[in-house]
């Protein structure tokens, strides 16, 4: 069970990829579980995460993360703008995936 | 063009990094985040207690009795919102420590309430409720950040009792928060004795005449509101979340504008202040997103010949509604695009005047303080947050004015769209 968590300032408009992303996950037999997060909940979640997701509005988390994420072995990575604004659950479920070195 | 913005990113990006990872201002964010369920539970009670037409329906008495059943809802909460923030505050900074948050939380309660006066026109043990709400928040603010850092500082320093072995641990910690809480405590007892020495009555009086009362009245006028609106659509144009980063800097200011007003608005006076968080939250930003791109949805939705247009209208809608605009802030896409940078950085600009002045002449009523979620659609939002009817329609006539503003720029944009798709 790969675990997915993606993080924005409230975790909204993640979630709205949450559920695309859940879907082609389902579609292609992918065992995942996937969650958004608003920003504050990160670090708190990060021991539970296999990979982590920012949304690219919110990619100047990134620098502050990273520290807590190398120590835990946690991949993060910003979302593509494009994917994100096309809420294109596909293109970020096979990012997450290349992130946890899956694919 | 592309240099200019180049180097506008180049900038940009590390004040949103600054801002927002800031130790202090992500605690002050974090720490109003724990009092906005307290808030809009208060808020929603005084949208209750104040239905329009109730007390012709019912009468004068009824309405009188009505009213004073459900007032300790918000006197709990909304009135007092300072202690919420300054518990949440203290918490969120000893945190990012790695402390004992609570006793982080606690200290800067305690530490507040040294400092607040604990008389009222002669009669002693009581605590005003005005130094507990908005008049209180600098002061609470800056004893919340000192408290928590003080307490950290007195705990890393190995200022513990060392309990010996056999003590339970429980025991032990409660013993290892004596001392530095003490310490803490007493620092603030000494500022307050000093305090009172002079010729200010409380470091509450000062703090709120010496810093509070100037910026709240900086940023209760349209200048400084036009420059937090420009920057936070600066930010999102190079697809930063400039909500949250300007945010963290304004919240403190813009709520304690909301709470003055709402404490006019349930004594039955005129509202002192135009601006406030709400009318950011509900005739800047709460009109689809930041931006309001709920016109633009529409706007697409008319205009839109081209594919993506199309496409791009369907999926950005139903989260439009609930003013979660990134599928079109990405998606059309606005962050980078020099085509729409004029209707993006002018729409909110010129509806944020609008929006002032038919406040100050009186046509639609300022917000009255109440904190409407952000999530809340407009219309509704606008008419929960104004207490009226015209709230609702003014921003509807927004959301015309920025349809209007955008309307050239989508048409341009779904042309070249659709040539190229013709093309391919």
């Amino acid at each position: 069970m790969l675990k997915i968590m993606l993080a924005c300032s409230a975790g909204m408009s993640t979630s709205l990829l949450v559920s695309k992303m859940e879907k082609v996950a389902e579609e292609k037999g992918i065992e995942a579980e996937i969650w958004a997060v608003a920003q504050d909940k990160v670090i708190p979640e990060l021991p539970k995460v296999d990979v982590l997701l920012i949304g690219p509005q919110m990619r100047f988390m990134k620098k502050k993360y990273e520290a807590k994420a190398e120590e835990l072995n946690v991949p993060v990575d910003v979302i593509d703008p494009v994917a994100y604004g096309r809420v294109n659950g596909e293109a970020v479920l096979t990012k997450a995936l290349e992130l946890a070195g899956l694919n | 063009m592309n240099k200019f913005m180049e180097m506008l990113e180049k900038f940009l990006m590390p004040v949103a990094d600054k801002l927002n990872n800031n130790r202090y201002l992500t605690a002050l964010r974090d720490g109003f985040m724990v009092a906005l369920p307290l808030i809009i539970f208060g808020s929603i009670f005084v949208v209750i207690a104040n239905l329009p037409f109730l007390d012709r329906l019912i009468g004068e008495e009824a309405f009188g009795t009505y009213q004073g059943a459900l007032s300790s809802a918000s006197n709990a909460t909304l009135t007092i919102m300072g202690l919420f923030v300054i518990i949440g505050i203290g918490y969120k900074l000893t945190q990012s420590y790695e402390g004992e948050a609570i006793y982080g939380g606690v200290a800067a309660l305690a530490a507040f309430l040294i400092l607040t006066p604990q008389v009222l026109e002669g009669v002693e043990g009581v605590i005003p409720t005005t130094s507990l709400g908005a008049q209180g928040m600098f002061v609470g603010i800056f004893t919340a950040f000192l408290a928590a850092e003080l307490y950290q500082y007195f705990t890393r320093k190995g200022f513990t009792i060392k309990m010996p072995e056999g003590v339970p641990s429980a025991v032990a910690r409660s013993f290892s928060a004596l001392i530095p809480m003490t310490f803490t405590l007493t620092t603030f007892l000494v500022v307050r004795i000093i305090f009172d020495m002079t010729r200010f009555e409380s470091v509450q009086d000062f703090i709120y005449t010496v810093v509070q009362a100037p910026l709240t009245a900086l940023g209760a006028g349209l200048p400084a509101t036009i420059v937090a609106v420009l920057l936070i659509q600066l930010f999102w144009f190079f697809g930063l979340h400039g909500q949250i980063i300007v945010n963290s800097v304004f919240d403190p200011i813009w709520y304690a504008l909301a709470n003055e007003n709402l404490l006019a608005f349930q004594d039955g006076e005129a509202l002192p202040h135009i601006v406030s968080k709400q009318f950011i939250d509900s005739f800047i930003v709460g009109m689809g997103g930041s931006g309001m791109t709920l016109a633009v949805i529409i706007g697409i939705f008319i205009i839109g010949k081209s594919r993506q247009m199309k496409e791009l209208g369907k999926l950005g809608a139903p989260a439009g509604i609930f003013n979660v605009n990134e599928p079109i802030i990405f998606g059309l896409p606005i962050i980078m695009n020099p085509l729409v940078l004029i209707p993006w950085l002018l729409a909110p600009v010129v509806v944020a005047i609008f929006t002032y002045f038919t406040m100050a002449a009186g046509i639609v009523p300022a917000p009255t303080g109440v904190i409407v979620p952000w999530t809340t659609p407009m219309i509704l939002n606008g008419a929960l947050a104004t207490n009226s009817w015209q709230g609702g329609v003014l921003q509807a006539i927004n959301l015309f004015i920025v349809l209007i503003i955008w309307w050239p720029f989508l048409r341009i944009m779904d042309k070249q769209f659709y040539e190229t798709e013709r093309k391919h």
